[in-house]
């Protein structure tokens, strides 16, 4: 637009007009009339609305328009069109307000025909049509700008609201992502793990179909935290992660924690099916990993759970794949092993039964079985063995290779041997009344007892309590208990022994053969494996007579008595006491039977 | 002020019921890109203070001018923070027609004004919009769009016009220029304008505020000395921190009356 600004159109006057002084007829005035006018134009309109111009520009354009009308006010016939045309282009160079059009139209008025010498019979009437066109032109200009940035800014706010709502879905779908997975690996997590696995147990219509768990740990990966550091550490983890992943494609891999990972076979044919994925899965594990510089090795464990989806709970079957993978753990790892329902239930029952010990020790369900200890030289009973029974409210009288293994696995071992070692000294003492050389009674000890610093303090106080003198009272350990370097067991007994109580090896010839403790502690009597004395009936046992002739013999080159154990015959009790033996527990010399036979026995 | 309330990840809501201060800002420049909501305020504002209009137009010459003074030192890189609703005379069309390579990048806090802005430049090889607020220049800063569009190794011009008087005492708006300074290159320059109120009627400031308040934007009006200090580490062009209107007029009477322009302004330039 600015471009005209320099162009002087000749304004033709109309003709009959009288021409101004000075100008040549047939014109009106120079343009210095368009000047003139222009430049009051362009004073009238300025601030009445923010113009990207200069002064001079919005001149040099408001002269273009001031030549063009003034054509337009004298063309014949009159032409609106140019009117209406100059109306929008003001609007489109932003003279765009009421402000902008009332004052253009006050001075087009005012001084167009005047500055500009314009004459004509008509001029008046012709000034009002084309001011009238200005307006229409430029009210419909103003209009329809106000029209399209109404829509645009409409646009504009929809366009912020989608990728303001976008952003927000993205932000959710990636906390989804980031709830849902694990960082380290990029693997799912048990989260996700957890909801796919109920929905492959859950989806209506799959009873009939299988579904299995493979449940994967590291062997022995602490090892690795611990040469390497965590960070090699968890390099390693995202390595056996990626592996799994690509190995196992088509299944889901999760992990679930530590070094645990989880393969679901949402859709498994049968057990062969989920060997080869643990095949897989361990191969893909072995292989040597290079991390950090290091080439690591590992193996892992597995285990596995297959079975149909009827009746299979989410809960049970992760359960399941985790105790089998202890199975393989336990095991030696670096193998996978198959979930075994009878297995399970087994150690289940085991598990029940000790967790069920600390109550049956309140509610009083042990009691103690004695067995006689028998010289072999005169048929006296020179001791007895208590042995430990539980009365078990549902599956009856337990014996103790039922319950001892589990009560020393967890810990229960301590109050149970307490127990069994204060009852034992306390009916003991009873039998003081039956002879002047009253039997002892051998209560057998639990390493985990042997190790506990109080012992000797519990015997002493036992024993002032009950009143037993302490050569009554024998204690039993087996080899086993010796095979700590500790130097607490060693002094424990030494001051046991200090005290007079005896100290006996129970199951001598069957454990640590290290005869070396011999000469450490203060023994006085060793008992003999029953097995030994079990190859005393069998036509080939002569080697077990001559071991057990040269136990004898050593033992009482030590100064020790032996007692056999496991003496079921006379024809083995005699041989025992051909060989020197000092004492037999066994079947032949009386079984296991409560206090009172014993003591019915005794008198 | 919204963004600091909300976590990190949550964008912010787009509500046209409440008063844009872009959106405004484009109807006192006689635009229409501006709802019912903006109207309503905007006119409350002209109904305070008269020359509300007068005002935007004179800062928005002022910006005119300032892009012009730029361009011709040969400037080739602007930055625009509070860019607002692209209307008559955006940066752009003022420094490529001087400039025609000159980049600009335009950052806005109102998610509609970049909205409209992108769809606007959406074409244009040598601008880029984006959404972050002046109280967080590091993130503008490190914003890849900016990053790729501008080189911090050469001159920059950092325009931060009729934007302060939205940021607060408690928002440190020094330590954010600073943040900006020490991010640009030697001959690198900064435009600052903003609301002042040196001689107008108290009536009108708290009327003025009343209405900013209803708006995620309150105002803070300041001083000519109070902004001047904002400038620590540049150089001022003569004349220094005026009235808009004073500051490198074309003609002698456009600065007549200045301070009814409601605007105090400078630029300055970072020495080497």
């Amino acid at each position: 637009m600015g471009e005209r600004s320099g162009v002087t159109v000749p304004v033709v006057a109309r003709p009959g007009a009288p021409a101004p002084a000075g100008t040549p007829p047939g014109r009106t005035r120079t343009s210095s009339g368009a000047q003139t006018f222009a430049r009051a134009w362009a004073k009238a309109v300025a601030g009445t609305s923010y113009l990207p111009l200069t002064q001079a520009q919005l001149e040099a354009l408001l002269h273009g328009f001031t030549v063009r009308l003034a054509a337009a006010l004298l063309a014949e016939p009159l032409d609106l069109r140019t009117g209406q045309r100059i109306g929008a282009e003001l609007v489109a160079a932003h003279v765009a307000s009421a402000e902008g059009l009332g004052r253009t139209a006050e001075v087009l008025q005012l001084r167009l025909v005047r500055d500009l010498g314009l004459v004509g019979e008509d001029v008046e009437d012709r000034m009002a049509r084309l001011l009238g066109a200005v307006a229409t032109g430029y009210a419909r200009a103003l209009r329809d700008r106000t029209l399209d940035e109404q829509e645009s800014i409409r646009r504009a706010a929809m366009a912020a609201r989608t990728q303001a709502e976008r952003a927000l879905r993205e932000s959710e779908a990636r906390f989804r992502h980031q709830a849902t997975h694990d960082s380290l690996t990029g693997l799912p997590n048990r989260t996700l793990f957890t909801e796919r696995l109920a929905a492959a147990v859950n989806a209506p219509g799959r009873g009939a179909e299988r579904v299995g768990l493979c449940f994967l740990d590291l062997d022995r990966f602490k090892v690795v935290n611990d040469a390497h550091g965590h960070q090699v550490g968890d390099a390693l983890l995202g390595a056996v992660g990626d592996r799994l992943r690509r190995a196992l494609d088509g299944h889901l891999v999760a992990r679930l924690g530590g070094d645990e990972f989880v393969v679901l076979v949402e859709r498994s044919a049968g057990t062969r099916d989920m060997i080869e994925v643990a095949e897989v899965a361990l191969a893909a594990v072995r292989e040597p990993a290079p991390v950090d510089g290091h080439e690591l090795t590992v193996t892992a464990s597995l285990g596995i759970v297959e079975r149909q989806v009827a009746g299979a709970s989410p809960g049970d079957l992760m359960r399941a794949a985790d105790s089998t993978l202890h199975w393989a753990k336990a095991a030696g790892g670096g193998r996978w092993e198959l979930y075994d329902a009878e297995r399970d239930r087994r150690e289940l029952a085991r598990y029940a039964l000790s967790a069920a010990i600390p109550a049956a020790l309140e509610r009083g369900e042990f009691y103690l079985d004695y067995q006689p200890l028998t010289s072999l030289r005169d048929g006296r009973v020179v001791g007895a063995e208590a042995l430990v029974r539980w009365r078990h409210p549902e599956l009856g009288v337990l014996r103790p290779d039922s319950f001892i293994a589990l009560a020393e696995e967890s810990g229960l071992i301590v109050p149970l041997g307490g127990w069994v070692l204060a009852e034992a000294c306390r009916e003991a003492e009873r039998w003081a009344a039956t002879s002047a050389d009253a039997p002892f009674v051998s209560v057998n000890l639990a390493v985990r007892q042997v190790h506990r610093p109080g012992l000797v303090q519990q015997v002493r106080d036992l024993l002032d309590r009950t009143n037993l003198p302490p050569r009554r009272l024998q204690l039993e350990i087996t080899e086993s208990t010796m095979m700590s370097t500790a130097e607490e067991p060693v002094r424990a007994l030494r001051h046991l022994a200090e005290l007079g109580v005896r100290i006996a090896i129970d199951d001598f010839g069957t454990g640590y053969c290290n005869l070396a403790y011999l000469r450490e502690l203060p023994v006085t009597e060793l008992k003999v494996a029953g097995e030994f004395v079990a190859g005393l009936r069998a036509p080939g046992g002569r080697a077990d007579e001559r071991i057990l002739a040269s136990l004898v013999s050593l033992a009482h080159a030590l100064d020790l008595t032996v007692t056999a154990e496991g003496v079921e015959t006379a024809g083995q009790a005699e041989r025992l006491r051909a060989i020197g033996c000092d004492a037999g527990q066994g079947w032949h010399f009386g079984r296991p039977e409560p206090a009172d036979r014993l003591l019915a026995r005794l008198t | 002020m919204r963004a600091l309330r909300r976590p990190e990840w949550a964008p912010d809501g787009i509500d046209i019921e409440r008063p844009s201060v872009a959106r405004m800002y484009d109807y006192y420049l006689g635009g229409s890109h501006n709802f019912a909501a903006d109207r309503a305020a905007a006119q409350a504002m002209v109904a305070a203070i008269p020359e509300a209009p007068l005002m935007a137009q004179a800062n928005r010459a002022f910006l005119r001018r300032a892009v012009q003074f730029l361009a011709g030192q040969g400037i080739r890189q602007f930055l625009d923070i509070g860019s607002g609703i692209p209307t008559v005379g955006n940066v752009h069309e003022i420094a490529q027609r001087l400039v025609p390579d000159a980049r600009v990048v335009y950052v806005d806090v109102d998610p509609v004004a970049v909205a409209h802005s992108r769809e606007l430049l959406d074409s244009d090889e040598s601008t880029v919009v984006v959404q972050e607020d002046l109280r967080h220049p590091e993130r503008i800063l490190g914003h890849p769009e900016v990053r790729r569009l501008i080189d911090f190794d050469q001159p920059v011009a950092v325009l931060v016009v009729a934007v302060l008087h939205f940021v607060s005492d408690d928002d440190r708006p020094a330590e954010l220029l600073r943040t900006l300074r020490d991010a640009l290159a030697p001959g690198s320059a900064l435009v600052l304008s903003q609301a002042s109120d040196d001689g107008r009627p108290d009536a009108e400031r708290a009327e003025a505020e009343a209405v900013y308040r209803r708006t995620d934007n309150p105002l803070w009006i300041r001083s000519r000395r109070e902004l001047a200090a904002f400038f620590d580490g540049f150089t001022l062009v003569e004349p220094g921190v005026v009235w808009v209107p004073q500051w490198r007029p074309e003609s002698p009477d456009s600065a007549e009356d200045a301070e009814r322009s409601g605007f105090i302004g400078g630029l300055g330039w970072l020495g080497g």
